[in-house]
């Protein structure tokens, strides 16, 4: 007894240090009843529950799309580090219009305030430097409110953003790295994440070609390219033109563990996000958690189908993507 | 025995005492000196490395006087005005100066007197002499007419009349002696004689502040320098105080024990007097430069000098006693920034009046770009009645070239090209947007910049880039086809 107490103890000091690294605020339950005999360390216990409960509503950035504050909590958490990958250098002006877009929803509430951006001389050279004009022109961003910081290694660059994650003065940090480098490893993400927490500002760590190492950021998103729409005209839409910014974006890693995809289109106007529902797969809720995944995928049929494959009726793979051959599943 | 080239012969430069021993001069040939003593050891003269060791030794001599000059290819000038009783008078200072000079290994002349040119003929045909105040024409009669400062020429021209002494040419009538031989005798004997003022202008500009600190036992450990900084910093804080000024750019010198000097500068956007942020600019230069200072033996004199200052605008804080200061914020933390990375590492876009993408913005060090001002209250934004033209999210430092194999009419836009070796297919395309080169800024014959026709671009996959054309088709034989590059990315 006394054993399954001190392993409890640990089990719980370690739950508390894995929610004051991740971010979220463990609740301290009441005393336990005096039925359940455990010793008094027992009233410091805490409990974590991730998603939606914990963290109160201004924690988090809405992005404006309902799904997709849903399937990450509540939004883009404002304190904190928040992966954006780009899977190639070349969608490196997808990723940062993305970037891009979300400073803007920031800087609705902060006005005036600047952003920095850090990236090393590689990253620079290979993407381009952000540009001023079509900033001002998309995002609404004045060039008075832009900071370049250009490092030329990585590890500078980590340092730059260190230092800045930890003032209060800027509206948000960029960091941008191309590749997956070695020193971009847990402890570096973690020092980042924490200095965001405490500074209350968010750091946006944009990665371009870069794998999903862990690291410390409570949110992935993978950005790519999407066709634009074309554009809207008194007469209709406008034939072969190239309308709003388009973005496609999954959730790699997020609080709920929701997967999902959004085509989310940016209107440069009212600097807000809207969804193209057209396209889009279904937001999948995890088996262990939520509503009945049942429900959300559709009738989930066992193996009738199988008995009857001689009539063509054949599950779909979307439906069981782990049985692709019916055979020898029979 | 060191050798220099001189009218295609090698001829003694300098020798050392040994080699005088054996009868050998400056300015015989190294052939006589060969055939004289074949055991003789010759050494190529390298003039920019005895330079490079004069400058050094300047350095090392700015512990006594900011005012060091260099004279000629083996002298220095000290102006030590002033500076003589911070060393126990003149006689202690030279010595001290002589003493330190002899530990390194150097043997030194010197003479202190109240003109440079006494001091220059003191130091050269006295050794160790200090000359006061009117004593300059007893110092300079019996010397040889090389102590005056002048041209070889002249001095073979007084010696050929029969002037053979400094004091002959003071006894000498001025007028016949300005018209043979020119001002510049008179003006250098006047000069000695401290009957004209001479200016010695020190290699280093004077600092308008410095504080400094002699350290009994020397240090070694970085963080033993920056407590000296934050020390120093706040003597001049006080000074800066009185003056109503704050530093712009401050500089630390560590004289190290056996003579190197490092000189370490930082600067600030904005004028600083807090010795806790001038400690932490150093602390993040120190930390740059682990590497490259070396400390030997240790540093025995360490000085803060303020090489430019500003005039200090005092803000008033809140009750609270919290600035609510962004601005100085990311100044503070550009400086550091820069302090550690160098000038070009906190990058600011300054929006120029430009149609061509790469002039319209320019990226200036923090630094060098101008302060963010306060919305103008009184003036409404310009009336939008066009939309700008659409420019890219990220533009390419220098535009890259890429293949177009195939163009659906001349002047459209391409079917498909080619960029860092991969194939993208056109799937929408618009413009051409033309930017003509700005004939403004052209040099009067220089060929006109062909114009750049610029175009959207949507690739297969939802990627959206800005290509241009440069120049035009043309239908003439020799023509080169317009080539075409890639500018920016959109988002």
């Amino acid at each position: 007894m006394a054993m399954s107490a001190v392993a409890r103890d640990t089990v719980f000091a370690l739950r508390r240090q894995i929610a004051k690294i991740e971010g979220t605020l463990p609740e301290r339950l009441q005393a336990p009843e005096p039925s359940v005999p455990i010793n008094a360390s027992g009233s410091d216990m805490t409990l974590v529950r991730r998603g939606l409960a914990v963290a109160s509503a201004d924690a988090f950035l809405r992005i404006g799309i309902e799904r997709l504050d849903t399937a990450l909590g509540g939004g883009l958490p404002r304190a904190a580090l928040s992966e954006i990958h780009g899977l190639e250098t070349r969608d490196a002006g997808t990723v940062a219009g993305f970037a891009l877009s979300l400073v803007s929803l920031i800087l609705k509430e902060r006005q005036g305030l600047p952003i920095l951006w850090v990236g090393t001389a590689e990253i620079f050279h290979e993407a381009g430097l952000p540009y001023a004009r079509g900033l001002h022109a998309l995002f609404g961003i004045e060039p008075e409110q832009l900071l370049f910081s250009e490092a030329p290694k990585l590890l500078d660059a980590l340092w730059i953003a260190e230092e800045a994650a930890r003032m209060t003065a800027f509206a948000a940090v960029i960091l941008e790295i191309r590749g997956s480098p070695q020193r971009l490893d847990l402890t570096a993400t973690r020092r980042l994440h924490a200095r965001a927490q405490n500074a209350g500002r968010p750091v946006l760590l944009l990665r371009q070609a870069g794998a999903a190492d862990p690291t410390a950021a409570p949110v992935r998103l993978i950005v790519s390219a999407a066709p634009a729409a074309s554009r809207e005209t008194v007469a209709g839409p406008l034939a072969g033109s190239i309308g709003r910014p388009a973005f496609k974006v999954d959730i790699g890693k997020s609080r709920t563990a929701l997967p999902g995809q959004f085509t989310l289109e940016w209107n440069p106007n009212e600097h807000a996000f809207a969804e193209r529902t057209e396209n889009s797969v279904a937001v999948v809720p995890a088996s262990q958690r939520g509503a009945d995944p049942a429900s959300a995928s559709g009738a989930v049929l066992a193996f009738p189908a199988l008995a009857s494959s001689a009539s063509g009726d054949q599950p779909s793979r979307q439906q069981h993507p782990a049985h692709r051959s019916p055979r020898r599943a029979g | 025995m060191i050798s220099h080239r001189d009218n295609n012969t090698q001829r003694i430069a300098a020798l050392d005492e040994r080699a005088e021993a054996l009868k050998l001069k400056r300015g015989m040939g190294i052939a006589d000196a060969r055939a004289m003593h074949p055991s003789i050891d010759v050494v190529e003269a390298d003039p920019e490395a005895d330079r490079r060791l004069l400058e050094g030794l300047a350095d090392w001599c700015d512990r006594y006087t900011p005012l060091v000059a260099i004279d000629a290819e083996d002298g220095l000038f000290l102006d030590v005005t002033g500076c003589t009783h911070l060393f126990g008078g003149e006689r202690a200072m030279q010595n001290e100066i002589l003493t330190r000079f002899f530990q390194q290994g150097f043997d030194v002349r010197a003479g202190l007197a109240s003109t440079p040119g006494a001091a220059w003929a003191a130091a050269r045909f006295h050794g160790d002499r200090i000359v006061a105040g009117g004593e300059e024409e007893a110092l300079l009669s019996p010397l040889p007419l090389s102590a005056l400062r002048i041209a070889p020429e002249t001095r073979t021209g007084l010696e050929s009349v029969g002037l053979r002494t400094a004091g002959a040419v003071m006894a000498a009538p001025r007028a016949p002696l300005a018209r043979r031989f020119g001002a510049s005798l008179l003006l250098r004997l006047d000069q000695a004689l401290g009957r004209l003022d001479e200016a010695v202008s020190p290699r280093l500009p004077v600092a308008p502040l410095s504080v400094e600190r002699h350290l009994a036992e020397p240090v070694m450990l970085t963080d033993d320098i920056e407590r000296l900084v934050s020390r120093l910093a706040i003597a001049l804080k006080t000074d800066l105080e009185r003056r109503g000024e704050g530093a712009r750019t401050l500089a630390l010198l560590l004289f190290r024990v056996d003579g190197a000097v490092s000189r370490i500068a930082v600067g600030t956007s904005r004028p600083m007097r807090e010795p806790r942020l001038i400690q932490r600019l150093f602390h993040e230069r120190l930390t740059a430069l682990e590497q490259s200072i070396d400390a030997g033996f240790g540093f025995d004199l360490v000085r803060l000098s303020v090489l430019s200052v500003a005039a200090f605008d005092l803000t008033q804080g809140d009750l609270t006693g919290e600035a609510d200061d962004d601005d100085a914020d990311i100044a503070l933390f550009a400086d550091r920034v820069r302090a550690r990375l160098g000038e070009a590492a906190v990058l600011k876009p300054v929006v120029v009046e430009s149609h061509l993408p790469e002039r319209a913005v320019k990226t200036v060090p923090f630094a060098e770009a101008p302060q963010r001002r306060a919305p103008a209250a009184g003036r409404a934004a310009p009336p939008m009645t066009v939309y700008p033209p659409e420019r890219p999210v990220r533009l390419f430092r220098s535009p890259e070239p890429i293949e177009v194999p195939a163009t659906e009419i001349p002047e459209g836009p391409p079917m498909n090209f080619r960029w860092r070796r991969a194939l993208y297919r056109v799937a929408r395309a618009e413009g051409p947007e033309r930017i003509a080169a700005e004939w403004w800024r052209q040099l009067p014959g220089e060929e006109e910049a062909p114009t750049r026709d610029y175009y959207r671009i949507e690739d297969s996959e939802g990627r959206r880039y800005w290509l241009y054309r440069q120049g035009l088709y043309s239908s003439a034989p020799q023509a080169a086809p317009p080539r075409w590059y890639m500018h920016g990315v959109f988002a």
